[in-house]
């Protein structure tokens, strides 16, 4: 311990700290720890590591399985995309529901006691890592492609909606539900819950009562997605209408509920 | 310097701290006691802007926590050493608090050494980490950025004797350097040894402070003593004035040790032991949270010797 005993910086006489030379923390380095955290333990890597070794083994099968006159690069971005689509929401929640499940929050929010600015840099990185996928995914679609030597054709609807906004949406929806529940295994059971049984019980309830098919892309999220997936048509007024709307109850709300919830709970 | 000033934080009807008011001063261990539960953990998770208070405010050389910019290179702090994800290694962990606070990773090889965590444990993932080398890296973590003030919870938790020994060190020696440090622990022992200064609390309020000999002065002298030929001696005392009664395989008599020595001289008695009984820290402890205790404490359980 002779060589490392470390210097105590002298206080002053009065006990006073000075802090006038001591910078706060850039938001860019937040961002790049908060990247970092997201995939510097063994869970982090293999789940963002198997998003993408799922979306290669789902486009090599549908490559060689699926009737050749509908494969086309849009057919395969769709095919990567969507898979993607599935899982990036729970690496979003992971990244938020971790400081509260395994508590890491403590020291988080101990070395920057900005909450908001941890959440933004949480955001960002989130984005960053997000975005880093949607771009994978790409490339495993037209690998794809290449394989099956389908047509170069995608429809800009299809690639700007179905492909990139739709993921986005994705980021963003993992990122409330993480924040709203700060529990892994719940926000990962919630967001099942909400993309898989909800459009599912919506559909048998619109089956049978015709006012509520009518109604539910209003108020059902997944249901109003389904137009950002019809190609090179252009969301009508009415569908941007219903994926504003169901879009606030379903991805606005949560995410202010939650950003709420999160920068005044006490972390334990 | 750490001020807590008329600090409250209640949960609902439940005062956690209660009008809680202290100084840590910079060059002073400041220990901080109390049973489980009293407040200690919640009074320093207010200090570093985790849990706001009800009332009262604290200041950490003169700035409110949250006011300290990059905190870490000022207030090291320790508040769960268990409180890291199970999955990441050692290395991992203090290389994010070194990155967050803008400091070099050799800053990190630096630090474990300085804990004496081994390169081959620093890689190990903290869930296969002993409460103590948790420890270990948790009091790393809050000297990484060379901070001046040291706020620790509970950092002799699960440490080995030998472990403990190291902390005292390594505390002692940061205060003397003009360290501010505060402790706390529900181990009167472990503080004891490593405080200038003590904070006694017990069900959210102080119920005293001071330097151990302040603390202990007004304590009734006592002494314990053990003899070849006690009865003798027990007469030989109560000859004197001093009343003298069985306490183990000995004698507890109210009186300085000069005086049961003065009285087995005269008596011609063979002392095998002579020392003071008076209450310690332990006794006054006990007494000053009696109400607060969640065992009633039984009275021979606190007599030193009492019993053995």
């Amino acid at each position: 311990m002779s060589t490392t005993t470390p210097p105590v910086q002298p206080a002053a006489p009065s006990g006073s700290l000075d802090i006038s030379s001591t910078p706060p923390v850039p938001f860019g380095r937040l961002v790049r720890v908060e990247l970092r955290k997201s995939l510097d333990t063994r869970a982090g890597r293999w789940f963002a590591g198997s998003i993408v070794a799922l979306c290669l083994a789902i486009v090599l099968i549908t490559a060689f399985a699926a009737p050749d006159a509908a494969q086309d690069l849009g057919f395969f971005l769709t095919v990567s995309g969507s898979t993607l689509g599935y899982f990036l929401p729970i690496l979003l929640i992971l990244m938020v529901t971790s400081e509260w499940s395994q508590r890491t929050g403590l020291v988080t929010f101990t070395l920057e006691p900005h909450r908001a600015r941890v959440v933004g840099a949480k955001f960002c990185a989130g984005l960053l890592l997000g975005l880093g996928l949607i771009v994978l995914a790409f490339a495993i679609g037209a690998l794809g492609n290449v394989i099956a030597g389908g047509d170069w054709e995608v429809e800009t609807g299809l690639l700007v909606n179905g492909f990139l906004v739709a993921n986005l949406i994705g980021i963003v929806l993992g990122f409330a539900i993480g924040m709203l529940l700060m529990n892994s295994p719940a926000a990962i059971v919630a967001y099942f819950i909400y993309t898989l049984v909800l459009p599912i019980a919506v559909g048998i309830l619109g089956a049978f009562q015709e006012w509520f098919a009518d109604l539910a892309p209003w108020i059902e999220f997944n249901t109003a997605q389904a137009s950002l997936f019809e190609g090179d048509a252009v969301p009508t007024g009415e569908e941007l209408g219903q994926l504003l709307v169901s879009g606030f109850i379903w991805l606005v709300v949560p995410f202010a509920v939650g950003l709420w919830r999160l920068l005044r709970a006490e972390p334990k | 310097m750490i001020t807590v000033e008329g600090l409250t934080k209640t949960y609902g009807g439940f005062r956690a701290v209660d009008d809680v008011s202290f100084v840590a001063q910079p060059g002073r261990v400041t220990g901080f006691l109390g049973p489980n539960g009293a407040g200690k953990t919640t009074t320093m998770r207010i200090m570093v802007g985790l849990t706001p208070p009800t009332q009262g405010r604290v200041t950490i050389g003169g700035h409110a926590y949250q006011d300290i910019p990059n905190p870490g290179r000022h207030v090291g702090v320790l508040l769960d050493a268990s409180a890291q994800h199970a999955g990441r290694t050692g290395r991992e962990v203090l290389t994010i608090g070194a990155r967050t606070m803008g400091l070099p990773d050799s800053r990190v090889d630096e630090i474990l050494e300085m804990v004496s965590l081994t390169p081959a444990e620093a890689k190990r993932r903290v869930r296969n980490y002993s409460l103590g080398m948790r420890q270990r890296l948790g009091v790393a973590h809050a000297l990484l950025g060379d901070p001046s003030v040291l706020i620790l919870d509970e950092p002799a938790n699960g440490l080995d004797p030998a472990g403990i020994r190291w902390m005292r060190g390594l505390l002692k020696g940061y205060a003397d350097r003009g360290g501010t440090v505060l402790l706390s622990s529900h181990l009167l022992h472990e503080v004891e040894q490593i405080a200038d200064e003590m904070i006694l609390i017990g069900r959210g309020r102080i119920v005293a402070q001071g330097d151990k000999k302040t603390l202990l002065s007004g304590q009734a002298a006592s002494s314990l003593v053990t003899s070849l030929d006690n009865d003798a001696l027990a007469r030989a005392l109560s000859a004197a004035g001093h009343s003298a009664s069985p306490a183990g395989e000995g004698l507890r008599v109210d009186c300085e040790t000069a005086e049961v020595g003065r009285a087995a001289l005269a008596a011609g008695v063979v002392l095998t032991d002579l020392r003071s009984g008076a209450a310690g820290l332990e006794d006054l402890f006990l007494e000053l949270t009696a109400d607060t205790q969640r065992e009633g404490h039984p009275a021979a359980a606190t007599a030193q010797g009492g019993a053995a």
